[in-house]
């Protein structure tokens, strides 16, 4: 009894470090899937409707994957850009123009551009 | 004797450097210089940041939404205050450029003109505004040859931005099109350069 004892206390040791890798890959994948999800969500909605002034800076709207452009907003967080993209900001109207769009698709659409400035 | 040598070896180097540099300045084709959607590019930016600017800076700012001190207006020469709209500043900038170079030329049109003048008059032009039409945020480039000259002919977006070019267009009494929207495609800059004589 001692001995099965000791061997299940044995087993867990050994098991403990692999379980927690499984959970923490099983997390992450989890993360970045999801993450991934509203990329692709952001995309469909970039080009049905951003993408018309994201593409060409017109009235200055920063350019998909231009750092350069983005530097000064990327600090501000997305809870702003969200903000600013749902009331209009500077030349930008509310929604760029689409008020169909949620905040949720705003945060979409911008989490695709800001994906675009890490490759 | 050793100068001799170094004398035959100097020439012959000499020669055939010459040679090469010859035979490259007769058949390799000229290589310097920027390419031509890189100058229409460029070309564009400069008139896009200062259509974006002035639209902001003077239109937004001194206008009925800023200070009140100016009347955008498509009849401004009729006002006091009056002032261009930002496309007809645009256009503006067009003829002056006009008046100087022949050397690169740009308007801004669209397969749905208030005036006629501003629709495209050939079918590179016609294909380009129909091209952006369809795929929004998309540049149209082609060549084409006019008067024995080829050109390249770039065709960028002109979007509204804003609910003034919508309601301009769709209330115009001699606008084709009545139901803009916003973020649509309305027109596009055309910008031609020549490539050389064919």
């Amino acid at each position: 009894m001692a001995n099965q004892l000791m061997r299940i206390s044995w087993l867990k040791k050994a098991l403990a470090p692999s379980f927690l890798v499984v959970m923490s890959i099983s997390v992450l994948t989890a993360c970045t899937s999801e993450e991934q999800k509203l990329i692709e969500r952001g995309e469909v909605i970039y080009t049905g409707t951003c993408k018309v002034c994201h593409a060409q800076a017109i009235n200055g709207a920063p350019i998909l994957g231009n750092k350069k452009m983005w530097s000064k907003r990327t600090g501000q967080g997305i809870d702003v850009l969200v903000q600013h993209a749902s009331e209009g900001y500077g030349l930008m109207p509310a929604k760029g123009g689409n008020t169909d769009l949620t905040s949720d698709d705003l945060r979409a659409a911008i989490s695709f551009m800001l994906s675009k400035l890490e490759e | 004797m050793k100068v001799k040598t170094a004398l035959k070896r100097s020439l012959l180097v000499g020669s055939f450097v010459s040679g090469s540099i010859m035979l490259s300045a007769c058949g390799e084709p000229e290589t310097t210089g920027i390419a031509p959607k890189l100058y229409t590019d460029s070309l564009f930016a400069v008139m896009n940041a200062d259509r974006a600017n002035y639209t902001k800076l003077v239109v937004k700012r001194l206008g009925p939404a800023g200070a009140n001190v100016v009347k955008p207006d498509e009849h401004w020469e009729d006002l006091p205050n009056g002032t261009l709209l930002p496309a007809q500043m645009f256009r503006a900038g067009a003829e002056a450029v006009a008046e100087v170079t022949d050397e690169f030329t740009y308007s801004l049109q669209s397969i749905w003109p208030i005036n006629s003048q501003n629709a495209p008059k050939t079918p590179i032009e016609k294909a380009g505004l129909e091209y952006i039409a369809e795929n929004p945020g998309e540049n149209f480039y082609g060549e084409e040859e006019l008067g024995g000259t080829t050109y390249f002919t770039a065709v960028y977006p002109d979007v509204a931005v804003s609910d003034a070019c919508t309601t301009c267009h769709n209330d115009h009494k001699d606008s084709p099109k009545t139901d803009f929207k916003l973020g649509e495609i309305m027109g596009g800059v055309v910008i031609r350069v020549p490539l050389g004589s064919s």
